[in-house]
């Protein structure tokens, strides 16, 4: 297994977008530790800031993460990423597949972007986690992700497609949601604003916009199937779904065809 | 010239060469602020560009409200002398419009071109509330015809569809980017049966100009870092006050030939200020006078009403000197020292 290892803190943000398991897997130890990860006038390499071990095998460890790591496995293809610890902004952005797993906390805009593969956040998330970057279209557009602890707000901002699992998330989750599924234990202020499609299923919120309508209690076999493919990832949000939750549909601000469950 | 280093006066070629060699020592110098003439910020983004710096402006977070929303979805803009021209019905959203001097234009005059002309000239309001962006949502909720159930916003869809040119106006750093894109939403959604624009109202700065001269330098916004050489937008990574909190930016070049609110930053991060009449010695650690633009210097700057780049002559010819001669001394002084070919990764 791959192997880095965090020396000491990186005295300036790092960029990790060339640094994942296939691409180390090609390189010889020398040309590993000579990876451009710096992004000031210091041109700091891999070497200067982690201890290199390689094996070749499709699973990297980064033991001591940093909030300064920024798009640590951004453009993900296949293999595994684990990080010991925090990373930054863009987590994952642009992964087409593959696995990566964040034990501490990830920076603003997890997720932004990616349109496959499995991202788990044991900590919490900063804002806009998968919501777009600046000037992006779509937010995260058909990958997975698992947040075990908070999210900032703007949660899941301009999600076109996948799926967002998560146990508490700041004001405007899923605001303009072009399309995709938010489950969450709560969120805060206005979830949904400007939404047009997509499915935001909560336990509890906060202040509803004044431009989402109730729809009635309702138990639909989609919400079943719903609960269905939820379990294997968390059985609590699967059950905000039992019984008869209810339905408000918005924004009507926009087209207005995207829904907000509570819970029963 | 006045010149001060660590609040003792000095002169100006001792300045220059403190200026250098302070910038030339850090690793991520940040150039902040500029609020300052053309010629003074293209010298800025070009020493950024030299040395690896990252730019941004004083009026960042407002700038990149209304170019996040533009950048996804369009605007549609008009600029102040068309509103005045031309607007039988305008909007004003949320506090700050009320501020503006613009604001007292329109109640004085009425429409005199286009379709409007002659028609009395209608003022309406739409209260901060709880949350401003929210309000635009629920207004453009029922300019759509989606909700009937709140008579203000009905009274106030109503007067916009059916005014012959309504003028939106917003303050980009009050409404925030989600609420700018439900305004041009909004405003999209009345053009399709009558004609209406939004007008971003500034907050009197220079950025606007900053973003047409980052255009050309960089291709990009403001926002720009040039830490691995080529220029990169990032609006998160390069926010100025955020490198300067998180101990990211170790130097700094704060551009303010205008008067500008100052960060809390200047006084703890090594910082160059150049600075028109509100210098002062204790300011920041090297601290150079510079003329303002259209009052002690000549200098091309944002015209507001004309929403296009203007030359200002100087009020009063003066001795000094322009921010821009400056920092083009910084630069030469910068390159003496060998610290733009002495990167790592030259």
């Amino acid at each position: 297994m791959p192997l880095l290892t965090l020396r000491e803190a990186p005295p300036e943000r790092l960029d990790f977008l060339a640094v994942n398991p296939l691409a180390l897997s090609g390189l010889s130890q020398g040309d590993a530790e000579r990876l451009v990860v710096g992004t000031t006038r210091r041109g700091l390499v891999l070497g200067d800031c982690f201890t290199v071990k390689l094996d070749g095998s499709d699973t990297l460890t980064i033991a001591g993460g940093h909030a300064r790591l920024d798009r640590v496995g951004a453009s993900l293809t296949e293999g595994a990423i684990r990080v010991e610890g925090d990373v930054g902004q863009r987590l994952g952005a642009g992964m087409t597949g593959g696995t990566l797993t964040v034990t501490g906390n990830a920076g603003p805009f997890a997720g932004s972007g990616a349109t496959g593969g499995t991202i788990r956040i044991e900590g919490d998330a900063g804002d806009h986690a998968g919501g777009a970057v600046h000037a992006a279209k779509v937010g995260l557009d058909g990958a997975t992700l698992v947040i075990r602890g908070s999210a900032g707000d703007c949660l899941g901002d301009s999600m076109r497609r996948g799926l967002i699992v998560v146990e508490r998330a700041g004001a405007f989750a899923g605001a303009r949601m072009i399309a995709g599924t938010i489950a969450a234990g709560t969120v805060g202020d206005h979830p949904g604003y400007g939404m047009r499609r997509g499915t935001l299923v909560v336990g509890g919120h906060g202040a509803l916009m004044p431009t989402f309508v109730e729809t009635g209690a309702l138990d639909l076999v989609y919400l079943r199937l719903l609960a269905k493919s939820l379990r294997p990832l968390s059985a609590r949000h699967a059950d905000l779904l039992s019984g008869a939750p209810k339905r408000y549909s918005g924004d009507l601000a926009t087209i207005g065809k995207g829904e907000l469950w509570v819970a029963a | 010239m006045a010149a001060w280093v660590k609040g003792g006066a000095t002169d100006a070629d001792a300045a220059v060469q403190a200026a250098a060699a302070l910038l030339s020592s850090a690793h991520a110098p940040v150039f902040a602020g500029l609020n300052a003439e053309v010629a003074a910020i293209r010298a800025a983004y070009d020493l950024a560009g030299r040395i690896g710096a990252s730019v941004d402006t004083a009026g960042g977070d407002a700038t990149y409200a209304d170019l996040g929303a533009l950048a996804r979805v369009g605007a549609m803009q008009a600029p102040p002398a068309e509103v005045v021209g031309r607007a039988d019905a305008v909007l004003l959203v949320g506090v700050a419009p009320g501020r503006s001097p613009l604001v007292e234009r329109l109640r004085a005059t009425k429409p005199v071109r286009g379709r409007a002309a002659g028609a009395e000239r209608r003022i309406l309001s739409l209260p901060a509330g709880s949350d401003l962006a929210v309000a635009i949502a629920h207004l453009r909720a029922h300019a759509r015809g989606h909700l009937t159930s709140d008579a203000g916003m009905m009274e106030t869809a109503r007067a916009l569809s059916s005014a012959l040119y309504g003028a939106v106006l917003y303050d980009p750093g009050e409404l925030g980017t989600l609420g700018i894109e439900m305004l041009q939403g909004l405003v999209m959604d009345l053009n399709e049966a009558t004609r209406c624009f939004a007008l971003s109202l500034s907050d009197g700065g220079q950025d606007r100009a900053a973003l047409q001269v980052a255009a050309w330098t960089t291709g990009q916004a403001t926002r720009v870092g040039f830490g691995r050489r080529v220029p990169e937008q990032d609006p998160w990574r390069f926010d100025a006050d955020r490198q300067a909190e998180a101990g990211e930016a170790d130097a700094a070049l704060w551009l303010a030939s205008l008067p500008t609110a100052r960060p809390a930053w200047l006084k703890t991060l090594p910082t160059v200020a150049l600075v028109g009449s509100d210098a002062a010695p204790d300011l920041a650690e090297v601290v150079i006078r510079v003329g303002e633009p259209g009052r002690e210097v000549g200098g091309v700057l944002w015209n507001e009403g004309r929403a296009g780049l203007s030359y200002r002559a100087p009020e009063q010819a003066g001795d000094l000197p322009a921010a821009a001669d400056i920092i083009a001394r910084i630069a030469a002084a910068v390159a003496g020292r060998g610290a733009v070919a002495n990167r790592k990764d030259a």
